[in-house]
């Protein structure tokens, strides 16, 4: 991989693709990843925890945490680095995993199949050296890929309980154990997957010796965290979302990071914090097909639910 | 005008509360100077007259039911919250009122807030049955002698039921969603995010006192009590009136959360369109002197002047609904409207004009421009009252007053500002304007202001002048 991608974090503005359109290209991978609901209820389902987290406010704020915590681990961040362009279509990767999230999560079963396939074939073709760490990667390992589900569960729960609706413990287990079948999709094997909290507590601390933050991981997540080209007003109310990422990480992972300790989230904090969400999501709601995929989820769960 | 389609367009949608029915086979007729008469004999047997008329008034709204989302109807308070709840009902009562003055809001922004007033399905009936319940002291069924658990209009934080009272009456009542007005008025404080949505919103404006009296308007748009009061007021100022109409709110089955008033029927304004030009003028001019009398008499502006709110009759005749947003002013706020007035429109004293602009905050005291370049600047919003004579309001004009407003780049516009307590009326203004461009509506508009202005107190200027003069001897008679 040309070194010169591992830039320093001083010159590379130039580098960088803006964010502009981060919204609409979001939001167009999410409703296309939406299904009418004429086929089968994927691997979730409208009574499943996974579909009712997936609605929650706090759902950016989960994202952006995951990505943080996803990309302390150096080969993770490695293979993204070298190998998906970020830095030329930021927006671009962004709604690739957006739409495949929505489609893995509210897909048909055959849908999410296929989704899962694509991304497979693709991970057959990242390998490569950590300049960091000097060890090979490959994206494909199941080591990798479980990393990047625990950290994307782990940011849910954690989002959900400090920012959005907390969920009852058994609740949150189910979440977990539902989440394995995801997990399966990428490639893990289902009995490396941590299926209630307590392991996926367990899971977390054992991968944490390995993590650190490597340059490619400060220079992305700065970039995520200020995305170039918002207009000031957005970048603002972007800060809060940035803010509550940073509140819900574990201590270890804002130090790994080098940031600051956040304001702490009092029940004043948590509410200004909504508030900017609730206006992210106004702007996502705004786009085309959004409104129309949330009103066929929500049907759907209606008819899920018992009477 | 693009405003207005925007606006009827938004008639059709979960925009606001109004009961739009219309009847069937009614046509316009021509105004009846008797009418005046006939109004107070209606109103002596008022009572009568609505337990007669309350099972088709029942009936036709009904028929009129919008289409409602019921299928995602919010079942819980946690889903109004989940649905209205961090800003997005702030927002909608932002949209709502900005979009009087779409001009000052990009495409993408107008489409975001419309988005969202589409995306607040009603309240389940039990939802809905439960507030009326907390309001009233028992189950809807029980507080009225019909009541349809289906919402047959969407309202802005709220949605409308037909019912008819144990008395008889055939009536609205527009229950709240729970919890919105906390909600709301939670969001109300976030000032700088407030700001920073403004700013997005429309970047070109001044927001400081914009975002002040949106807070003050959208905050006292919570308690239904309010706008009981609001249009108590109005109705007992109106009462007998020759044209206008309001709704009698129903005492007893009002409170914070829930309102209740006399159920309307009339044509609506897309309907109207399709009327001849004489009706239309005469509609233009009972909402020019609804607008003015209720500023100058009951020191009351309705700042939602939506075309969904006006419900018309034959003869000019219209029925005025939804008093959510009333800007009520001191004696003291109405002085230096009446002083620009005056000097412009009567005096003809151009420097006496910016005296009194600069004294009512309007323009920057001092400021290095020629007393022509503001008189030239500002006079468009007086073209139609400067001067005697039949007048034609166009949409053209509506447009060019509208441009007007949101000019930024004369070298005039640094100096002007539109203080707080003016904000609401300046934008809604622009749209009463664009209501009557619409219509096309032509009349003496100057010798009907003479007839309100206080400062002119002109004798009638029209057959409706005339009706107008009659029942305010009556009221004066009546008072005396």
């Amino acid at each position: 991989m040309p070194a010169r991608e591992l830039v320093s974090l001083t010159d590379t503005a130039d580098l960088y693709a803006t964010a502009t359109g981060l919204i609409e290209r979001s939001a167009a991978a999410y409703a296309s990843g939406v299904p009418g609901g004429t086929g089968d209820d994927g691997f979730f389902g409208p009574a499943s925890v996974t579909w009712r987290m997936s609605a929650d406010l706090a759902s950016p704020v989960a994202g952006l945490r995951s990505l943080l915590m996803q990309a302390l681990h150096p080969l993770a961040m490695a293979g993204v680095d070298q190998h998906s362009g970020w830095r030329r279509d930021p927006v671009g990767r962004l709604a690739a995993t957006t739409a495949y999230l929505a489609t893995v999560t509210f897909g048909e079963r055959a849908a999410a199949r296929q989704a899962a396939a694509r991304v497979r074939r693709i991970h057959d073709h990242v390998r490569g050296t950590d300049a960091v760490t000097g060890r090979p990667y490959a994206a494909g390992d199941p080591a990798l890929l479980l990393w990047v589900h625990g950290a994307l569960v782990d940011s849910a729960l954690a989002a959900g309980s400090l920012v959005g609706t907390a969920l009852s413990a058994a609740d949150g287990n189910r979440y977990v154990a539902e989440m394995v079948t995801a997990a399966e999709l990428t490639g893990v094997p289902r009995h490396l997957v941590p299926s209630n909290i307590p392991e996926l507590d367990l899971y977390i601390a054992s991968v944490r010796p390995t993590l650190r933050c490597t340059p490619a991981a400060a220079e992305s997540m700065a970039y995520l965290l200020d995305p170039p080209g918002m207009d000031e007003d957005t970048a603002e109310i972007w800060q809060d979302l940035r803010d509550a990422a940073i509140a819900v990480l574990p201590r270890w992972a804002r130090q790994m990071y080098g940031y600051d300790a956040p304001p702490p989230l009092t029940p004043g904090r948590r509410t200004e914090i909504r508030q900017s969400l609730g206006v992210l999501d106004a702007l996502f709601l705004g786009q085309p097909g959004v409104l129309e995929a949330r009103q066929r989820i929500t049907l759907r769960m209606r008819a899920g639910r018992p009477a | 005008m693009r405003l207005i389609r925007l606006l009827a367009a938004m008639v059709a949608g979960a925009a606001t509360l109004v009961l739009t029915l219309v009847l069937p086979g009614r046509q316009p007729g021509r105004l009846r100077l008797d009418r005046a008469r006939g109004a107070f004999g209606l109103a002596a047997r008022g009572g009568v007259r609505y337990a007669a008329n309350a099972p088709r008034l029942f009936a036709a709204a009904g028929e009129q039911r919008q289409l409602l989302r019921e299928d995602l109807a919010l079942q819980t308070a946690e889903d109004v919250a989940d649905t209205l709840g961090a800003m997005k009902g702030v927002m909608m009562k932002i949209g709502q009122m900005a979009s009087y003055v779409d001009d000052g809001l990009s495409p993408a922004v107008r489409h975001t807030l419309a988005r969202l007033q589409d995306s607040v399905p009603p309240m389940s009936p039990d939802l809905a049955a439960a507030v009326v319940e907390e309001e009233l002291g028992a189950p809807p069924e029980l507080v009225f002698a019909r009541w349809d658990p289906r919402p047959i209009a969407a309202a802005s934080i709220g949605q409308v039921h037909r019912a008819v009272t144990l008395d008889g009456r055939a009536v609205a009542v527009k229950v709240q969603y729970p919890g919105i007005a906390e909600t709301i008025a939670a969001d109300l404080r976030n000032v700088a995010l407030l700001r920073r949505m403004l700013r997005i919103a429309a970047p070109a404006q001044d927001i400081g006192a914009l975002l002040s009296e949106l807070r003050d308007r959208i905050g006292e748009e919570l308690d239904y009590r309010r706008e009981a009061a609001s249009q108590y007021l109005m109705a007992a100022y109106y009462h007998g009136h020759p044209t206008i109409t309001i709704p009698a709110i129903i005492d007893g089955l009002s409170a914070r959360r829930v309102i209740t008033s006399e159920l309307s029927s009339g044509a609506r304004f897309a309907e109207l369109a399709s009327w001849p030009q004489h009706e239309r003028d005469l509609a233009a001019e009972t909402i020019y002197r609804f607008t003015f009398r209720s500023l100058y008499e009951v020191r009351a502006f309705n700042g939602d002047p939506h075309p969904g709110n006006y419900l018309f009759h034959p003869g000019g005749k219209v029925t005025f609904l939804d008093f959510g947003l009333v800007r009520h002013f001191t004696p003291a706020e109405l002085q230096p409207l009446m002083a620009m007035a005056r000097t412009i429109c009567v005096e003809h004293d151009p420097e006496a004009f910016r005296a009194s602009l600069e004294k009512a905050g309007f323009l920057r005291p001092g400021a290095p421009l020629s007393t022509e370049a503001i008189v030239e600047h500002l006079a468009v919003f007086y073209d139609t009252i400067r001067e005697p004579g039949p007048l034609t309001i166009t949409s053209d004009y509506a447009s060019s007053v509208v441009r007007r407003f949101f000019d930024l780049r004369s070298p005039v516009a640094a100096y002007i500002a539109v203080p707080q307590p003016y904000v609401i009326l300046q934008r809604i203004n622009l749209g009463l304007f664009a209501v009557l461009g619409e219509l096309s509506a032509t009349a003496d508009w100057r010798a009907i202001a003479e007839e309100i202005w206080p400062f002119t107190h002109g004798p009638a200027a029209t057959a409706m002048g005339q009706a107008e003069a009659a029942w305010q001897a009556h009221r004066q008679a009546a008072a005396a």
